[in-house]
């Protein structure tokens, strides 16, 4: 059983927002990069699942410019077993087809029996890139997805539909899940996983060059007009009430 | 055709809400672009939906029909729509971005080497290129926006984020209904769902609750919890509390939150006669919305509450419960 | 013969046994420690091998525990020197019973009686061995000898009488944190020393050569012979190993020693069990201190730290210094048949809020806090303990910096609100926020008050633009993955901005800064703001009346042996009232050691029993110089209290005295402070 996490590095979450000189994308400076929370827990899936298969072997992969090593190295002290990076230095002039590429590229040659990777990414958001490699890959997928196990010789997944709705889906291996996150408790990073990680594997490969011009673009970036703020609701019980409904409706909606 | 698609979801032949908002969507862009709206249903037997849709301001109305298609999959919405489109050859295909949207449509823009721009919150076009619209959408949970364009040629696909527009600006008109037929064979769905379930609910789940209300110790007395719990009722939201009221034991301790208790991120979070100590905050800082009721209008909950009221519980809460009963009937 | 009647009338006196006695003896030689004379040669046989027979019982017995401290791990880093703490420690703990007297006045009394006894019987113990062989040194009636009989025979009433108050302690009050066994081994040792010194004052009784004193003689020894072999089975091992332990326990108080190479993840088997643990571990005396003054124990959990002690102590007994079976896992926890003193348990290992007590009450100089760190490094750096709340803190700490889990743009925006200004090298303090400063609403207020009080006393000072946790909760939960990167990134941010002194409102920040941060840097000088406004105390607002009870933060008092200064501040604001439970015994709030992150307690909140005591002594103010306690107390006082006293930090407690929005009245008035305004 070979499981292959998906991973990008992203900037972290509390990470301080200026907009770049060319207005499409923000200062990299004084970012730091971070694993993407929600292949946080599609590792987690995976290394789960390892030690509930015992015989499994979890290889993570992430593209990008040589600074996601260190995201990388993370995931090996947390117990993947193997590491590959795939350098690609423009990686963000590539849409999600082009990036999918890329990692079809590497993942095909591993053919591994499972591909997990988180929902979406916390910096772009666009919430495709797993469905995009696994039709690229010719094989089945699931999204959101907040359990796995196998049965027989496939698998039996939990996904998540709307409005505290769930669904079991059963689908053959191999197969690409988008995981969830908040399914499984994380694990906190260990010294011992730390040094154990130094011992292990972790081999670059250069990204092949862009087949295809990207189809859709960004063309600029730019600080939201509404800053969250709280607004202060005043008057009569009657009218607080009044105005509390309409956000409720309208803003907020939840009536 | 060219012109927009805009692709409806159902289940069970009961419509997704947010479907409409998509359609508004769709409806709204066709004017700029000066180009024609259709849509589409797909199913078994979606032809009752689809003729719903003949009053609306479409050019056509497709009824999606396959017997493979009564239950979601991907394989199954990815194949059957990837034939529509390529028959239609629409400029510009909407979905709702909705959890089944996210599941099938990245691969369906695949198969025409397009990526889908995904969770748009607003459409925009600028008068000297017209017919290239900007799609905006939010990076980084929201804290910054970004403007995009599609590089023709190839259909554009976008997904609307809920709420984006109003399903009530849906224009009315007639609608031609087109039933669509596509190929499809056992053999090509690869993956066989079960039947959506809910969770057995015996045990609270703070964490799953969409709204919360939460109450503490500006409640005062035990005797005073009914107030609260009614609008919960209201909302039909969970009901929590503050480390304080749980210590009292006036609700049980899994109605905890904060750093002691449950950590949640709801949508909405109504924190009432909460002052916001730090160990109830880092408990709910990740909510969605907070609507905050707090006699002391230096109470640090305000800090963070999106809507703060300053003022006497007493009188405020029942007045929103009423307030509420009466928009939701 | 040499000092007539005047002794023996003394004696008599002394003794009203003495007096029937003198009419049936020659008076001349009652009141004079009686010889036996000389032995015979079977008798002097006897005796030879009875002396080897208890030396040989007692080394088989000595041997393996002698083996078992020497066969584990060197302690990493252990340096003898500088020898004149550890003189003075020996010294005061052992020669003068310091602080088994201090902690326990009665008892402790008792005790140093009997080892000052024990010391004062050491010359006569050889003079009798000796005397057996007819080569005894000091003889009763040469000057010297009859006085140190004399002075002998006070320390044998004493000790006779001290062992038996002892054992009525121990068999019939039974205070309960001797446990709830009752040790029949304490009371034949005590038996044993009775009769020592029975036998001793005996021989006063009787004439030189009688039967009498042969036979006393013989008990005595023989006594002792018994006594001997028992020593290392029994707790009394003390009586061998604990001025050694105290003499060499490490220096620094709560010290965590540096890990050592890649293998090296804290005590997580036998074999990472040092030395200096091995030999504390066999000098517990089960004196139940530890216990008694501990948070846990007193709030019905499973940690007791004498357990704690004595598991290793039965661990290597039953396994030996080089097993590879894990000192703690989840399935020992204690149940009737397993019972906690037999295996550590690590749920009782999580319990510890580090207060430190157990560590300062210890007689014997057992070092529990680097034992119980080091038992949860072992489960931590490897991964082994899982717990919701812990992973969330590891977690929050990983990802935010901070152990609340916040965005740091919460403190970006209260610096903002604030108007701090920020360090840039000029000022004269950096003023660190800590966590609760930076994040928490009460953290704030106080921070807030503070910087009020440093710019009315005109000292300029600065805030860092960033800051991180100490990694104090990583630390003392044994992670030293996140200590480690968030210390390193810590001396790093302060050397970038050039931080030369620094203050803070949090003791547990100034210990962490200042000592554990020391294995990977110089920090900056930093102080604890009590520290600093004690030294300014004159210049502060003198307020008049309101009774405030001080409660002294573990890691300010017993960590840093800060007592006085936040006093003085109290002083200036109220009266001082003191707490039941005060200065190094004062008892925790509960949160340390990383529990305030941990979720609910089992039993009794800890911050229960303290907010209890301190509303109890009836002051209408608690004043509290750790925005921990500050924060536990916020929930305990009003849920133990229907009318909740104030709770204020001592900076709070000068700055509402304070003139309102008053610029800066000292004579250093720095443009930076004004620019704060």
């Amino acid at each position: 059983m070979k499981i292959v996490v998906a991973i990008k590095q992203v900037p972290e979450r509390d990470a301080p927002i200026h907009i770049a000189a060319d207005g499409r994308w923000i200062e990299e400076g004084d970012l730091n990069y971070t694993i993407n929370e929600p292949d946080a827990y599609a590792l987690e899936e995976a290394l789960q699942l390892k030690e509930k298969q015992g015989d499994a072997e979890v290889v993570v992969v992430s593209a990008g410019p040589e600074r996601v090593q260190s995201t990388l190295r993370e995931a090996l002290a947390k117990g993947a077993d193997r590491a590959i990076h795939i350098e690609c230095d423009d990686l963000s002039t590539r849409d999600t087809l082009g990036v999918a590429q890329v990692l079809a590229e590497t993942i095909k040659a591993e053919s591994p029996d499972l591909i997990l990777t988180g929902l979406q990414s916390d910096d772009l958001g666009l919430g495709q890139t797993g469905v995009v490699l696994a039709e690229l890959l010719g094989i089945p997928h699931a999204t959101i997805i907040l359990q796995v196990e196998f049965s027989g010789a496939g698998l039996k997944v939990k996904r998540e539909l709307e409005d505290g709705w769930f669904q079991h889906v059963e689908m053959p291996l191999p197969a690409l899940l988008t995981i969830q996150s908040g399914g499984n408790k994380l694990r906190y990073a260990t010294l011992m996983g730390i040094k154990k990680a130094k011992t292990k594997e972790l081999k670059t490969v250069l990204a092949a060059e862009a087949s295809a011009a990207a189809t859709i673009s960004m063309e600029r970036v730019y600080l939201p007009e509404k800053q969250k703020k709280t607004e202060m609701l005043t008057g009569s019980p009657q009218e607080i009430a009044a105005k509390i409904v309409e956000k409720l409706k309208f803003e907020v909606r939840v009536i | 055709m060219s012109g927009v698609l805009v692709v409806m979801e159902q289940r069970s032949g009961a419509w997704n809400r947010m479907s409409f908002e998509a359609l508004a969507a769709g409806q709204q862009l066709a004017a700029k672009l000066g180009a024609e709206c259709s849509a589409a249903v797909v199913g078994s037997d979606p032809g009752a939906l689809a003729t719903e849709l003949s009053s609306k301001k479409l050019k056509k109305a497709f009824a999606v029909q396959h017997a493979l298609l009564g239950i979601y999959t991907s394989d199954g919405y990815v194949a059957a729509l990837e034939q529509l489109i390529k028959e239609e050859n629409p400029d510009f295909v909407l979905l709702p971005h909705t959890y089944q949207v996210r599941d099938y449509a990245p691969a369906l823009a695949t198969r025409f080497q397009q990526v889908l721009i995904s969770d748009v919150i607003g459409i925009r076009t600028e008068d000297d290129r017209a017919d290239s619209p900007i799609f905006v959408r939010q990076l980084l949970q929201g804290k910054l926006n970004a403007d995009y364009r599609h590089i023709p040629p190839g259909p554009c696909f976008v997904s609307i984020q809920a709420g984006t527009f109003r399903a009530d600006a849906v224009e009315d008109g007639t609608a031609a209904t087109e039933t669509f037929s596509p190929r499809l064979s056992p053999d090509q769905i690869r993956n066989k769902p079960g039947e959506p379930f809910r969770e057995s609910s015996h045990t609270v789940d703070l964490t799953a609750a969409p709204v919360i209300v939460s109450v503490g110790r500006g409640i005062g007395e035990e005797g005073n919890l009914p107030i609260v719990e009614e609008l919960a009722k209201a909302l039909g939201a969970e009901l929590a509390a503050s480390r304080p009221i749980c210590d009292n034991g006036w609700l049980p301790m899994e109605r905890q939150v904060g750093s002691s208790g449950q950590t949640v991120s709801p949508k909405l979070y109504v924190a009432i006669g909460i002052s916001g100590a730090i160990q109830h905050l880092v408990g709910m800082k990740g909510s969605k919305a907070v609507l905050a009721i707090n006699k002391d209008e230096n109470a640090p909950i305000f800090e963070i509450a999106d809507y703060g009221v300053a003022g006497d519980l007493f009188e405020i809460v029942p007045e929103l419960t009423k307030a509420i009963q009466t928009a939701k009937s | 013969m040499i000092a007539g009647g005047l002794p023996s009338t003394a004696t008599t006196r002394f003794f009203p046994g003495a007096f029937l006695l003198s009419n049936q003896q020659n008076i001349g030689t009652y009141g004079t420690l009686a010889e036996p004379g000389p032995l015979s040669a079977p008798e002097k046989i006897v005796l030879g091998l009875g002396i080897l027979l208890a030396a040989a019982l007692f080394l088989w017995r000595f041997r393996p525990i002698l083996r078992n401290i020497l066969r584990s791990k060197k302690d990493p880093g252990f340096k003898l020197s500088p020898l004149g703490p550890r003189i003075w420690d020996f010294f005061w703990e052992v020669l003068c019973q310091g602080k088994v007297i201090r902690q326990r006045p009665l008892p402790g009394l008792a005790h140093a009686f009997v080892f000052w006894g024990f010391l004062a019987f050491a010359l006569v113990t050889l003079n009798h061995v000796a005397t057996g062989f007819g080569i005894g040194f000091l003889s009763p009636y040469s000057l010297i000898g009859r006085f140190y009989f004399y002075f002998a025979a006070i320390w044998a009433v004493l000790v006779a009488v001290s062992i038996t108050g002892l054992f009525i302690r121990r068999f019939f009050v039974r205070p309960v944190w001797l446990g709830r066994k009752v040790s029949y081994e304490s009371g034949v040792i005590a038996l044993l020393i009775f009769l020592l010194m029975v036998t001793y004052l005996g021989a006063f009784f009787v004439a030189s050569g009688s039967t009498e004193v042969r036979l006393l003689w013989w008990a005595h020894i023989l006594t002792l012979l018994a006594f001997l072999p028992l020593i290392p089975h029994t707790k009394h091992l003390h009586l061998v190993l604990s001025p050694v332990t105290v003499f060499l326990k490490n220096d620094g108080y709560s010290k965590i020693p540096p890990l050592t190479g890649d293998e090296d993840f804290g005590l997580v088997t036998g074999k990472d069990v040092t030395q200096l643990i091995s030999l504390q571990t066999y000098s517990c005396v089960e004196c139940g201190r530890c216990t008694e003054h501990c948070p846990a124990a007193n709030t019905g959990k499973l940690l007791n730290p004498k357990e704690i002690v004595l598991g290793i102590r039965t661990y290597l007994n039953e396994f030996g210094p080089a097993s590879e079976v894990p000192l703690l896992t989840e399935s020992r926890i204690a149940s009737p048949d397993n019972p906690p003193e037999r295996y550590l348990s690590m749920e009782a290992a999580f319990e510890c809020t580090t207060c430190g007590s157990c560590e300062f009450q210890c007689p014997v100089g057992i070092q529990h806090l680097p034992v119980i760190v080091g038992l949860r490094r072992g489960v931590t750096n490897t991964g082994v303990w899982e717990d919701t709340y812990g992973t969330k803190l590891f977690l929050a700490l990983e990802k935010n910096g901070n152990a609340l889990g916040l965005s740091s743009t919460e403190r970006d925006k209260f610096l903002q609100r604030q108007a701090f200004p920020i360090f840039d090298g000029t000022q004269e303090y950096c003023l660190w926020l800590g966590c609760m400063g930076g994040y928490d609403p009460k953290g704030r207020e106080i921070i807030a008050d503070f910087a009020r009080v440093m710019q009315y006393l005109g000292t300029s000072f600065g805030v860092l633009k960033k800051e991180k946790c100490t990694g104090d909760p990583a630390r003392r939960l044994g992670n030293d993955l996140v200590f480690q990167t968030l210390a390193e990134s810590g001396l790093k941010n302060f050397e970038t901005a050039k931080v030369k002194k620094i203050v803070a409102i949090c003791p547990h920040c100034v210990r962490t800064i200042a000592t554990d941060w020391r294995e990977f840097g110089i920090a900056p000088e930093i102080e604890h703001h009590s520290e600093f406004m004690a030294r300014y105390k004159d210049r502060l607002p003198k307020q008049q009346g309101e009774k405030i009870v001080y409660h002294d933060p573990c890691y300010l008092g017993r960590y840093q042996d800060v007592y006085e200064e936040p006093r003085a501040v109290v002083e200036q604001a109220g009266t001082l009232v003191e707490a039941p439970r005060s200065r190094e015994r004062s008892f925790c709030c509960g949160a340390g050691g990383g529990l305030a992150f941990l979720g609910e307690e089992k039993g009794e909140r800890v911050s229960h029993v303290r907010a209890r005591e301190l509303a109890g002594t009836g002051a209408q103010v608690v004043g509290t110089a750790c925005p921990f306690c500050n924060t536990m107390f916020r929930d305990a006082l009003t849920a133990v209290s229907e009318a909740p006293p104030q709770l204020l930090d001592i900076a709070q407690l000068t700055a509402r005295a304070l003139p309102a929005s008053q610029p800066s009245q000292g004579p250093h008035h720095s443009p930076v402070t004004g620019g704060a305004q």
